[in-house]
C-alpha cells in the first residue's frame, strides 16, 4: 500500500481539481499546479518518488478531466517528476528551505513555459495573469503540501519534523 | 541533531533510476505527440477522451457532492445573513412586476390579435433537460463543465444550456452519460447577440475572464453601460432571444458581463434546439429520433417544454416542471 502512496495521493489531488469549487476565474490555475506541486514533493520525500510513467498517466487524466490538450500537465508533471527525482531529498543533505526555493524556481519556470506553450497551441497570447498566481500561490502553499505528504507517508513526524523545518545539516 | 537511524533520513535511491532515462525521452516525445494530436483535433483521441470521462462520471459524480452541498450551504447562510434587505428588495421587485404584469397582459392581447390577423405560424415549443455540474475545467486553456446529461438523453453536440439567469454555453463533447459545455467565457465561444433596444448586432467571445468582449459592432452603434445583450440566432445554431448579459465597460472598449454566474454553475438546463448546422455536424442517432425535437417535438419523460417565443428571456421553467426533469 505503501508504495502506491504517492500515486493514490496525486490521483485524489487530480480528482479535486475537476470538482466545482466556485472558484473565481483567475484562480483556475492553483489547483492543477499544487497536483504538480505534489509530484515534485513526492521525490523530496525519502524512497516515494513518482515513477515519470506515473506521474505522465496522472497528468493525462487531469488533461481529460480538464477538457484541456491532451498532453500538457502530463508533461508538465513530467518534468516536475524529473525535477523532484533529480533534486535528492529531504535529509540527504537538503531540508525545507532548500526543495521550498527549487520549486519557487521550478514553479516560475513551469509558469512561464506554461504560458508560451499555452499561447502556441491557440495562437494568441494568452491571459498571463492566471497562471502567475497560480504559480505565486504554489510557491507560498509549499511547505503545507509538502508537511502534509510526510504526513501521510510516515504518519506523526515526532522529533524528525524540527529538523525537516529548522534544516538537515 | 539528524538522527541517522530514523526511516526519514535513510538513503533511498528510486530501483527505476537506470533505465528511468530513456523511459524519459519516451514519455517527452509521447506528451509531443499527444499535443499536436490535440491541436489537430485527431478524432481518436476525441473518441478516448470521451469514452474516458464517461468512464469517470460515476467518480466525479460523488467527488462532486459534498463541494456541491457545502456551496449550497454558504449561499444558504449568506441568504439568512442577508434576508431582511433580501425581503425590502423583493417586496419594491414585486410591486415592479405587478405594474408589468398588467402591461404584459395588454401587449399579450394586443400581439394575440394581431397574430390571428396576419394568420401567423405558431413558433415550436422547446424541449430541454435540466442537470447537474458534476466538473469543472481548470486551466489556462478552457473554461467548461462537466453535466450529467448525455447521448442516452437526447443530447448531441451543439446544444444550447441555460440556466436560471440565462445562457450559459453549448455542448462541445457529448458521451453516453455525460456531456462537456463550453462556457460562454471560454477563448474558443463565439456568441451572436443583439445589444439593447434597438438590436445592434454584435459578437460576443470570449477570453477565459470574468466577462466577454463584444466584438463586430457597427460604426456608430448607439451602445450603454446596462443595455440588455441577447441570441440573436444569427449563427444556426443558438435559439433567438435568450439573455446572455449585460453591457459594461466603456466606449471602444464596451464588454459583455454575463447574468449566469458562470464560476459556480449548479443546474443547468440543456435545449434540444436542433438546426440544420447541427444536423450536419452531429447527426441524431435512431436514440435521439425518438428524444431530440425542434418542429415536430416528442416529449420525453424527462425532458419539459418551454416556450421560445419570448424576445429576450425566452425559456423560464415553471417550478414543476424543472422538477420533473431534473436529473
Amino acid at each position: 500500500m505503501t508504495k502506491f502512496l504517492p500515486a493514490l495521493s496525486v490521483l485524489f489531488a487530480v480528482v479535486a481539481t475537476a470538482v466545482p469549487w466556485g472558484l473565481p476565474a483567475d484562480a483556475t490555475f492553483i489547483l492543477p499546479l499544487v497536483v504538480v506541486m505534489m509530484v515534485f514533493c513526492w521525490g523530496a520525500i525519502p524512497g516515494a518518488a513518482l515513477h515519470p510513467a506515473a506521474a505522465v498517466g496522472l497528468g493525462l487524466l487531469a488533461d481529460i478531466m480538464s477538457g484541456g490538450p491532451l498532453g500538457y500537465w502530463a508533461l508538465m508533471c513530467l518534468i516536475a517528476a524529473t525535477v523532484g527525482g533529480r533534486t535528492g531529498s529531504l535529509g540527504e543533505g537538503h531540508n525545507l528551505v532548500k526543495h521550498w526555493l527549487i520549486w519557487s524556481a521550478l514553479a516560475v519556470m513551469l509558469g512561464g513555459f506554461g504560458w508560451l506553450l499555452a499561447s502556441l497551441y491557440y495562437f494568441r497570447w494568452i491571459d498571463w495573469w492566471p497562471i502567475a498566481l497560480g504559480a505565486v500561490a504554489s510557491i507560498a502553499l509549499f511547505p503545507v503540501v509538502l508537511y502534509g505528504l510526510l504526513w501521510i507517508r510516515y504518519g506523526r513526524l515526532g522529533p524528525a519534523r524540527g529538523t525537516i523545518f529548522r534544516g538537515a545539516s | 541533531m539528524r538522527e541517522r537511524g530514523s526511516p526519514l533520513f535513510r538513503r533511498h535511491r528510486p530501483s527505476w533510476r537506470a533505465p528511468v532515462e530513456l523511459l524519459s525521452f519516451g514519455l517527452y516525445f509521447l506528451c509531443a505527440v499527444l499535443l499536436v494530436l490535440s491541436r489537430i483535433g485527431h478524432g481518436v483521441i476525441g473518441d478516448a477522451r470521451d469514452g474516458l470521462v464517461d468512464f469517470s462520471a460515476p467518480l466525479l459524480e460523488v467527488a462532486s457532492l459534498p463541494a456541491i452541498q457545502a456551496r449550497r450551504a454558504m449561499d444558504r447562510v449568506q441568504l439568512y445573513l442577508a434576508a431582511f434587505d433580501e425581503v425590502d428588495r423583493l417586496k419594491k421587485e414585486n410591486d415592479e412586476l405587478k405594474q408589468w404584469e398588467w402591461r404584459t397582459k395588454l401587449l399579450e392581447r394586443k400581439v394575440a390579435h394581431l397574430r390571428s390577423l396576419l394568420n401567423a405560424v405558431e413558433e415550436p415549443a422547446l424541449v430541454y433537460a435540466t442537470g447537474q455540474v458534476i466538473a469543472d475545467a481548470r486551466g489556462p486553456f478552457v473554461r467548461s463543465a462537466l453535466i450529467n446529461i448525455g447521448r442516452q438523453d437526447g443530447l448531441r453536440i451543439g446544444y444550447t444550456v441555460i440556466n436560471g439567469d440565462g445562457l450559459v454555453g453549448r455542448t462541445v463533447d457529448a458521451g453516453k452519460s455525460v456531456a462537456r459545455v463550453l462556457l460562454l467565457n471560454d477563448l474558443n465561444s463565439r456568441i451572436p447577440v443583439l445589444v439593447g433596444p434597438a438590436g445592434v448586432r454584435g459578437l460576443a467571445s470570449g477570453d477565459n475572464s470574468a466577462e466577454l468582449q463584444l466584438d463586430f459592432v457597427p460604426e456608430g452603434a448607439a451602445l450603454y453601460p446596462g443595455d440588455e445583450v441577447y441570441t440573436s440566432g444569427s449563427d444556426g445554431v443558438l435559439p433567438r432571444g435568450l439573455r446572455v448579459g449585460v453591457v459594461a465597460g466603456q466606449p471602444g472598449a464596451y464588454k459583455v458581463r454575463p447574468y449566469a454566474e458562470l464560476n459556480s454553475l449548479d443546474a443547468v438546463s440543456v435545449l434540444f434546439f436542433d438546426t440544420p448546422a447541427l444536423t450536419r455536424a452531429d447527426s441524431p442517432s435512431p436514440v435521439d429520433d425518438a428524444r431530440a425535437l425542434s418542429a415536430a417535438p416528442v416529449e420525453p419523460s424527462n425532458t419539459t417544454t418551454a416556450s421560445a417565443a419570448l424576445p429576450v428571456a425566452a425559456v423560464v421553467p415553471t417550478p414543476g416542471g424543472q422538477a420533473q426533469a431534473e436529473r
